[in-house]
């Protein structure tokens, strides 16, 4: 999951959480110029796919 | 004190499913359930009268059976009322929440009854119910019954505290907000719970408190190579014109939506509904929202095997978590039967 409350999603139990760039827009980041937005959301994603191939037991921020 | 006992067909020992149509009837005296729980108040010099439907009855002809249940009512005039137990029959159960809710609005009289914190009754209780827990089956009976019993006692003595007592050890914590009057006006009581909280001192907050049901995290067996990923989000993005009318506020569905084909979500051809977050900087790219543009280069990049070809939304704002959780079950169910791994969620 990817969010900017990730208290929240800890006391709810989700096993991966990641901090997202703002809480109206988790995987944006408009002060970026368009492309470079993209590479940080592809480099963020990167980093969320990692999060799933990583075994957990209990909820963890990535 | 008179007590009137709602029971189903099956429970009033007038017959199964084949009389499930059975109209709503007045029965001077107890029957059933009723006989223990008038047993057990037997030197309290209670008079019991019991009101029977057929669980299908009640809710193809919910209006002629309240209005039946209304002449009973005004004609025995109970002091108390009870229905089921129903455990966990659904049909059962949420006869007995709709009847006790419309009673203790109607009637002003305490209204009890029980059943298994699984029944979908339990979604349908209104204020001031009182909800024994019970099994799952009737199994569980003369444990229930005992408690009817001993609730109806606290509620004779009228002692506050035992009664307060006997709801947090055995009634079903219902996660509804009701109307509760404190000792001290709104805002001088959220500043006291605030200083409380900050002083570490002990306070209990009128609001319940809902807990999350802990699940076991899933880990992947494999790495995602040979997976397929799907988005999901609570943020409200919809195709724009919300063609199916997902609401921006206390969602009670979700949708997918597809995504096949699709490169990137466009401005002006997805739009977010919610009132939770300010969706401007979501409109002007809804890719800050469901994260295609990126999904799609690291497929290409065999980062994973597949990307879903429907993302799946609902509005996690303003919503019962009860309702949020069975949206959840949904879209859960659906992504595992398309044989979904991995799941990436984004929440606002």
């Amino acid at each position: 999951m990817i969010t900017c409350l990730s208290n929240v999603a800890t006391q709810v139990g989700v096993g991966r959480i990641m901090g997202g760039s703002k809480f109206h827009y988790p995987v944006g980041k408009p002060e970026l110029p368009p492309e470079e937005e993209l590479r940080w959301r592809v480099g963020l994603l990167e980093k969320g796919l990692a999060a799933l191939e990583t075994p957990v037991k209990e909820p963890k921020v990535f | 004190m008179k007590v009137l006992h709602y029971l189903n067909q099956f429970f009033a020992g007038i017959g199964g499913e084949e009389k499930a149509g059975q109209e709503v009837l007045f029965i001077p005296g107890a029957v059933g359930a009723g006989s223990v729980v008038q047993n057990a108040l037997k030197d309290r010099g209670v008079e019991y009268a019991t009101v029977v439907c057929g669980d299908n009855y009640f809710h193809e002809e919910e209006e002629k059976a309240l209005r039946a249940i209304r002449t009973a009512l005004e004609q025995f005039q109970p002091d108390l009322f009870l229905a089921g137990p129903a455990f966990n029959a659904g049909r059962y159960g949420l006869a007995c929440a709709k009847v006790c809710s419309w009673v203790r609005d109607n009637w002003r009289i305490p209204a009890i009854t029980g059943m298994h914190e699984d029944n979908p009754g339990t979604k349908e209780i209104g204020r001031h119910v009182f909800v024994i827990q019970t099994g799952a089956s009737a199994a569980s009976m003369q444990e229930s019954l005992k408690r009817f019993s001993l609730l109806i006692e606290r509620l004779l003595t009228g002692d506050e505290n035992a009664i307060e007592t006997f709801r947090a050890e055995h009634c079903l914590p219902i996660p509804r907000r009701f109307t509760v009057t404190a000792g001290a006006p709104d805002y001088v009581r959220a500043a006291d719970l605030l200083l409380a909280k900050l002083k570490g001192q002990t306070y209990e907050s009128e609001i319940p408190r809902v807990e999350a049901k802990q699940h076991a995290i899933p880990n992947l067996t494999n790495g995602l190579k040979d997976a397929t990923v799907a988005l999901v989000t609570e943020g409200g993005l919809v195709p724009k014109g919300n063609p199916d009318r997902l609401e921006s506020s206390r969602g009670s569905r979700y949708f997918k939506y597809s995504i096949d084909g699709r490169q990137d979500l466009r401005r002006g051809e997805f739009e977010a509904m919610h009132t939770g977050y300010d969706t401007s900087t979501v409109n002007q790219d809804p890719d800050r929202i469901v994260p295609l543009d990126a999904m799609r280069l690291l497929e290409t990049s065999q980062r994973f095997k597949k990307l879903h070809d429907h993302y799946f939304v609902t509005t996690g704002t303003g919503a019962m978590p009860s309702k949020m959780e069975e949206i959840g079950a949904g879209i859960a169910e659906e992504l595992t039967g398309s044989g979904i791994n991995a799941v990436i969620l984004t929440a606002t």
